[in-house]
């Protein structure tokens, strides 16, 4: 008993004295962790702790889960001091491993806690290698392409390791700018979208095992993405802004000058000008005043009463010719000779130029188709036989060479009425010339009173002749002057006879009966009263204004 | 616990379903790189899951109970030899790193199919928690079912001899036939940790036997 005491004081006091010196057993060192970077090996690492003041070793020592026994650390050299480096050999995969380290010196030693580890779950890759960052100039955009490689001890090939990896992105000039994460999944490549130009990129990778722990980041890779296609896009900008402006500035013409554009691109079209119409009226909408606005004032056609004095002019068609006319026409290329005279001449003398010609045949040209007759008309009978009008030629081609014409046998036909003379003397066109004869012509022919009709220099006029002996030859020319139209017609009675009938100046209605002077007439032009007409036939329609209307219209109002 | 030894000896009939080869009419074509793609993201599925159930009964339930320690974990697979390296398993042949797989998926069936129904009797797990636990035990089923077409597949292509026949009678498989008595023993969380590693075996084993096989892509 005073043993174990004496012992027990001794070592007290050989602590305190040991205390004193400042040396001390170890302290207690702890296991930090364990890791494995491609699943087949694994590194232990303990903090030493306290050595105690004296030299002290570490030695760690573990144990397995399906086998008994302490094993002690096979490589202590391979990862460092204060590691232990489990090799191929020496590690089992899904196996329990209890570690723990023990601190030795020359007072002491000391145990750390133990750590237990299964090399499935202490798994951590390294960082990616060969990390290679290009610029990939496209048309649309350029991008990155990053490029790697697993870590060089990870075994991808045979499917024992199956690593994913990540990606992130930062701008370095930026301020601010936090990194972009991309997940690359099992792919050792991926291409960045959206860059800045000019700008200089950050890469960096690390990756992780299926359900392991990440690895490190990669080193930092720079790359410079250059800013040359901004100017591309500078350029399109400056061409938009250009055009926009030119649109702007057309449409600002455009809009300034509305009509001007206006009337180039839409022309006006012309509106309908009826005349009598009036839009006016019809926009007021009274129907009387339309309709009496639209009605012509002279329309439906009148005939007039038998009481208006007119005197017309009756032309025959050559077709419809009467028997003795006929007759007449075998001989042609026949002049008229009366004589001494020359008719031509006589025509010229109408012109105020007399002259007094010797013998010549009587050289007429004439129109074709031209044969009028006369007949003697007095107040308007509605039984006269009128013929259309057609001309083909001037008369005034007349005067110009006298050669050799037939005289048309309509005009010897009108000669032979009776009254011829004594009508056209007393029309208010034509007067009485005389031409004196010549004493050596006097029996040279066999001149006739007979009335010599020649068209007139004047369409529609013909000139008489006559001979007589005592007098000489009387001509009936018709009076420049007093030249009428007789354009307008009076009454259609057949398909081949036409009335035509004078236009003058409409005179009073009631102050046209002169009296006795027959040379006098009074020429009534229009109707004084709008009467009701009847139709003279079928097809043809005489209005009140005097042209012929092609229409058969109603009879009424 | 009677229905389940029912179950148990009743479930061996079944007969996998005939695979088109050849691409017969009516039949989709599946080439054998198909099949392990698909059976190797059900086992990647498969232990994910089971690492989350590990997790959330270390992190929720543990504490409750109170365990103090480590109870000296003792896997109902342990029996079954497992490589437990990339070596080890290169080193086995193509037959026999399957048959390690089937027999680990036949193993777990069971006892996953218990852990599910204690989990609904028992409020240390929400039921979030019991879903996944139902889906883990549906899981093992199907992959086991779906890592025997592959192996049909490989024997019909010649790649491996045709000692698997046997292996579709749950008794061979087994270590013992009296797992309806031996689950039980095994606390909840062994089970899960054990369910855990071996999920990661077979998973593990799939991806190896892949890439010996067709290693034309992912390896």
């Amino acid at each position: 008993m005073w043993g174990e005491v004496g012992g027990a004081l001794v070592l007290l006091l050989l602590s305190e004295v040991l205390d004193c010196i400042g040396i001390s057993p170890p302290g207690k060192p702890v296991l930090i962790n364990c890791r494995s970077p491609e699943k087949e090996t694994f590194t232990c690492r303990w903090d030493p702790g306290f050595d105690g003041g004296l030299p002290t070793t570490h030695h760690l020592y573990y144990q397995k889960e399906d086998s008994y026994g302490m094993y002690e650390c096979p490589d202590y050299q391979a990862a460092g001091s204060n590691s232990c480096f489990f090799n191929k050999s020496h590690t089992s995969i899904w196996v329990n491993y209890n570690i723990t380290v023990v601190a030795i010196n020359s007072l002491g030693s000391t145990v750390s806690d133990p750590l237990e580890v299964d090399v499935m779950y202490i798994v951590q890759p390294n960082a990616p290698e060969n990390v290679t960052v290009s610029v990939v100039e496209t048309e649309e955009s350029p991008h990155l392409l990053v490029k790697w490689e697993p870590p060089h001890e990870a075994d991808t090939r045979s499917g024992w390791i199956t690593l994913t990896y990540q990606l992130r992105v930062k701008r370095q000039n930026k301020k601010e700018s936090e990194w972009e994460e991309y997940a690359s999944g099992k792919q050792t490549q991926l291409i960045i979208y959206s860059l800045h130009p000019g700008e200089v990129y950050m890469v960096q990778l690390r990756c992780k095992l299926d359900h392991s722990l990440w690895s490190e980041w990669s080193t930092t890779t720079h790359t410079e993405v250059p800013d040359y296609f901004l100017k591309e896009r500078s350029i399109w900008i400056v061409v938009t802004v250009f055009s926009a402006f030119i649109i702007l500035l057309v449409t600002f013409t455009l809009a300034m000058k509305r009509k001007y554009v206006k009337h180039c691109l839409l022309p006006p079209v012309p509106g309908p000008k009826i005349s009598g119409l009036d839009t006016q009226l019809l926009k007021s909408g009274r129907s009387e005043d339309i309709l009496s606005s639209l009605i012509n004032q002279g329309f439906p056609p009148t005939i007039a009463t038998k009481d208006q004095q007119v005197d017309y002019l009756l032309v025959f068609d050559s077709e419809q010719v009467t028997p003795d006319l006929q007759n007449g026409q075998t001989r042609t290329n026949n002049s008229i000779d009366h004589g001494c005279y020359d008719h031509s001449l006589l025509m010229e003398a109408n012109n105020k130029e007399v002259k007094v010609g010797g013998r010549e045949t009587v050289e007429q040209g004439y129109s074709e188709g031209l044969e009028s007759t006369f007949r003697k008309t007095k107040g308007l009978s509605t039984d006269v036989t009128s013929h259309p009008y057609p001309q083909k030629k001037p008369f005034n081609n007349v005067t110009e060479t006298p050669k050799q014409a037939t005289v048309s046998s309509k005009y010897r036909s009108l000669s032979h009425h009776k009254d011829l003379w004594d009508s056209l003397a007393r029309h208010l066109d034509y007067r009485e010339t005389v031409v004196k004869s010549q004493s050596n012509c006097d029996d040279k022919h066999n001149l006739s009173s007979q009335n010599i009709v020649t068209p007139s220099k004047d369409i529609g006029y013909v000139e008489v002749h006559r001979w007589t002996k005592s007098i000489g030859l009387k001509v009936l020319v018709p009076k420049m002057d007093k030249r009428q139209d007789y354009s307008k017609v009076s009454v259609v009675e057949n398909d081949n006879v036409v009335l035509l009938k004078r236009e003058t100046v409409p005179l009073n209605c009631t102050s046209c009966k002169v009296g006795g002077n027959q040379s006098e007439k009074c020429l009534q032009q229009k109707p004084c009263k709008p009467n009701m007409t009847v139709p003279a036939k079928e097809g043809v329609h005489i209005g009140s204004n005097g042209y012929v209307e092609p229409v058969t219209m109603s009879h009424t109002l | 616990m009677v229905l389940l030894c029912v179950e148990l000896r009743g479930s061996g009939s079944a007969s996998a379903a005939p695979i088109c080869v050849h691409g017969q009419a009516g039949c989709h074509f599946l080439s054998l790189a198909d099949l392990f793609d698909r059976v190797i993201q059900h086992s990647a599925r498969m232990h994910s899951i089971s690492s989350d159930l590990h997790s959330e009964f270390e992190q929720y339930v543990l504490p409750s109970r109170n365990h103090i320690g480590r109870i000296n974990r003792h896997c109902h697979t342990a029996t079954i030899l497992t490589p437990n390296g990339k070596e080890n398993a290169q080193r086995l042949a193509r037959e026999e790193l399957t048959e390690v797989i089937l027999k680990l998926l036949v193993a777990w069936k069971d006892p996953l199919w218990q852990f599910h129904q204690n989990m609904v009797h028992q409020d240390d797990f929400n039921n979030f928690s019991s879903n996944k636990a139902l889906e883990m035990s549906y899981m093992v089923h199907e992959l086991r079912k779906g890592v025997e077409k592959v192996a049909d597949k490989m024997q019909h292509l010649g790649m491996i001899s045709n000692t698997l026949s046997g292996l579709s009678s749950p008794e061979a498989l087994d270590p013992s036939s009296d797992t309806c008595g031996e689950s039980q023993a095994m606390s909840d969380h062994d089970l899960l940790y054990c369910f855990r590693r071996d999920s990661n075996k077979v998973q593990n084993y799939l991806k190896i036997l892949k890439c010996r096989i067709v290693p034309e892509n992912g390896c």
